[in-house]
């Protein structure tokens, strides 16, 4: 029984013409870290938001099919009911601070005071959070302050605390420099080992290579392929569809053309690519 | 970095250990009392006996003067010189100047005026300079004050100073694409629609980014709130408070009798 099920998921946000996601169907087994890739545009926001119960419940539009997720139907539940289950993480840090907090440790805390979690488990959880992702040093500072990718952090810590079982992330390393990345990449694999679920849209193939269980590549709202991320990663069809893919990959295959790829595999991040040029 | 819009000074005092609720009803408390007792002297003395050693009480003594100088003298003065000037009462002329005479009825109607608001605007400078407004806010909103209610003034307090900032980059961007923002007044008014376009259409679309995140976050749950911060609530608080509306009513009783 997967713990996200997505069966013929047609949408259209309200006033477009073209549908944003088209016939999705998509498991997702417990604890598994699946990343969602493919070019702008492709659905991959929307497909965050459709997990999320954002898609259609905050932006209305039409939809069709079902989306589940831990048993329940996304249209048979409330949005305020949803989000105890799902966390979501979007790309733009800025506008995912509160505004309502004037330190880092009370934003952080703020999702449990809506939910109503007791003070003292609270501090417990944002000082277990704030150390997950590796951001205590900044507990006193106002968010406002931050940099772009530390806001990041601190919106990823806001989600992480309220314990979801479901995280979706939007781009959550967009702003981030590459020792953030690997970082964030890093913790969302520890939860998924941990048994959160974890569903991503990233850009980043080669950490997604490194990390996630499985690839999903999005095109015109429509899943073009799925599968273990060097499957995924290194398919012919990735760059005839205008995917951004390794640079790896891309000199892998102009060696392959010239006989100096001797593997029966393409590579995806550096380590691989070392590893065979070495042994041919 | 842009400052926060908040007049809050972080110290340990009396003042600051109070309720908010607390000094809400007190600085209500000194306002009624300065507009309704009925005795002339009142709102003179309430600030030399009230406003005066609770700031001294509240620590901030410093930020409050400059502020009582800085602000509120200057306001309460121009108020003392319009209402000493226009108010048509009393023969008593001390003073013409053209055809507007100063009489001594009016001046003493002026003086009373004047320290009323200073009275007034003092005391709440004074509440702002000690209560944090988040304090206040989940304080109220555990009292039953709608959370989305607290919610649009703190953000508002935290939003403005980001927006302006914002504002600041989008004329630094047109300009350098050669906007005119330095010739004549009709030429730097047309130029104002360049910026105000980006700066609203960014702010809509910001707002409803934050609606996503902040409903990610359990905002319209059904759930009791609660609140990370303590907000302390003593029995000393809470007589404080009756104490203070019994003053009120007192106050506004002796003014329906006597007058």
């Amino acid at each position: 029984m997967a713990f996200v099920t997505l069966q013929n998921v047609t949408y259209k946000y309200p006033l477009t013409k073209e549908p944003a996601l088209r016939e999705v169907n998509l498991q997702v087994k417990e604890g598994e870290f699946v990343a969602v890739i493919g070019p702008n545009g492709a659905g991959k926001s929307t497909l965050c938001y459709a997990l999320a119960g954002f898609v259609p419940h905050f932006f209305k539009g039409e939809i069709s099919g079902s989306i589940e997720v831990d048993g329940k139907k996304s249209d048979e539940s409330t949005l305020d009911e949803w989000v105890l289950n799902v966390g979501l993480a979007f790309q733009n840090p800025f506008n995912q601070i509160s505004g309502a907090k004037y330190t880092v440790f009370e934003e952080i805390a703020f999702g449990l005071e809506n939910i109503g979690v007791p003070r003292e488990e609270m501090k417990a959880r944002v000082e277990e959070a704030m150390s997950l992702t590796g951001i205590n040093d900044l507990a006193d500072r106002s968010p406002y302050s931050l940099s772009g990718g530390q806001q990041q952090r601190v919106a990823l810590t806001s989600i992480l605390v309220m314990r979801p079982k479901l995280l979706v992330l939007d781009e959550p390393t967009s702003q981030m420099d590459p020792i953030g990345t690997r970082e964030v990449f890093g913790v969302v694999r520890k939860m998924a080992e941990e048994g959160m679920t974890v569903v991503m849209a990233e850009h980043k193939v080669e950490w997604i290579a490194e990390f996630a269980d499985r690839v999903i590549a999005l095109k015109e709202g429509r899943i073009l392929m799925e599968g273990r991320p060097n499957e995924v990663l290194t398919s012919d069809l990735l760059p005839e569809n205008g995917f951004g893919i390794s640079r790896y990959t891309s000199v892998a295959r102009e060696a392959k053309k010239r006989g100096l790829w001797k593997k029966d595999f393409l590579p995806v991040t550096l380590d691989e690519a070392a590893e065979g040029f070495k042994s041919r | 970095m842009h400052e926060r819009l908040s007049f809050h000074v972080k110290r340990d005092s009396f003042l600051h250990r109070l309720n908010p609720l607390t000094k809400l009803v007190m600085i209500l408390a000194l306002i009624l009392v300065t507009f309704t007792f009925p005795w002339y002297w009142t709102p003179h003395l309430l600030v030399l006996v009230a406003v005066l050693p609770l700031s001294l009480l509240g620590k901030v003594f410093r930020e409050f003067s400059f502020a009582a100088l800085r602000l509120i003298l200057p306001a309460a003065g121009f108020l003392f010189l319009m209402q000493a000037f226009f108010q048509p009462v009393g023969s008593d002329v001390v003073f013409k100047f053209y055809f507007l005479d100063i009489t001594s009825e009016s001046l003493t109607f002026a003086f009373k005026n004047a320290m009323r608001v200073f009275a007034m605007v003092s005391a709440f400078t004074l509440f702002l300079l000690t209560t944090h407004p988040s304090e206040l806010m989940s304080d109220l909103t555990r009292r039953g004050l709608p959370g989305q209610f607290a919610y649009v003034i703190i953000s508002t307090l935290q939003i403005l100073p980001q927006m302006q900032a914002k504002a600041q980059t989008i004329i630094a961007a047109q300009r350098s694409r050669g906007l005119d923002t330095e010739s004549t007044f009709f030429k730097r008014a047309g130029s104002l629609v360049p910026l105000v376009g980006p700066l609203v259409f960014g702010s809509l679309v910001e707002v409803e980014e934050r609606a996503i995140a902040i409903e990610a976050r359990g905002f319209t749950s059904k759930h009791a709130k609660t609140s990370l911060h303590e907000i302390p609530d003593s029995s000393f608080d809470k007589a404080l408070r009756w104490i203070l509306l019994a003053l009120i009513i007192v106050s506004i009783a002796s003014n329906l009798w006597l007058s």
